[in-house]
């Protein structure tokens, strides 16, 4: 063993890096991608309906501008709760938790365990895919019963 | 040659713990600038016995694409 080193995730990329995260994110969590644009019609529909509605910022996180429209997000939905997922105009990313009953300590706490898997997601996806460009080999991988993700690496040198 | 080896874990909040083998001297600390322009910034880092044998040769390319 030579070192051992904590590392807090920065979340910088464009769109479609971003979208890749939630989409597994919502796959690991249960939740349903739905078309954006049916949704945020559905919430303009239930706002007048007193729905109630959480919304977080990811931490650290900056989305790339790129060719991104200004309105686009993506929208995932789980037993009544629909969690948006956007770039807000200082480009962070932020996530907004929606449903009709709910406390507003309920929603905060799903957009937030939202936003912790969107991360893990990210940091897999980032580290499996640079560090496969540069040679390393995939030993094994393997989710923990905490739900944490294990990447074993290898590199030959010499 | 000589292997080195990485074991990454991340955590379900996103936290990231790597565990460096392998990699004698400084080497390490190359990986773990890799490391760190991959993932975030480095919070902790713990120095073994290992590091402090003599250097073994790494050649990583730290310039690869970045945060597409």
């Amino acid at each position: 063993m030579s070192t051992v080193i904590i590392l807090t995730p920065v979340i910088i990329g464009g769109w479609p890096v971003i979208t890749a995260a939630v989409s597994g994110a919502a796959a690991a969590l249960g939740f349903v991608v739905r078309d954006a644009a049916q949704a945020v019609h559905q919430q303009t529909q239930q706002a007048a309906e007193n729905v109630q509605s959480a919304e977080i910022e990811l931490e650290n996180s900056e989305v790339l501008a790129e060719n991104l429209a200004t309105d686009e997000a993506m929208v995932v939905e789980k037993g009544g709760i629909q969690l948006k997922i956007w770039r807000d105009e200082r480009g962070r990313c932020r996530v907004c938790a929606e449903g009709k009953g709910r406390s507003k300590a309920e929603l905060e706490s799903v957009a937030r365990q939202f936003s912790e898997r969107l991360t893990q997601c990210f940091v897999y996806n980032r580290v499996m895919s640079e560090l496969k460009a540069r040679g390393f080999q995939v030993v094994n991988e393997e989710m923990t019963q905490d739900e944490s993700v294990r990447i074993h690496v290898r590199r030959w040198e010499g | 040659m000589e292997s080195h080896e990485v074991e990454i874990t991340i955590s379900r909040s996103g936290q990231v713990q790597a565990l460096v083998k392998g990699a004698k001297g400084k080497a390490c600390l190359q990986y773990a600038e890799l490391l760190a322009r991959i993932v975030g910034e480095i919070s902790d880092q713990r120095f073994t016995s290992e590091y402090y044998e003599p250097d073994s040769e790494v050649h990583i390319d730290l310039e690869q694409k970045q945060g597409s």
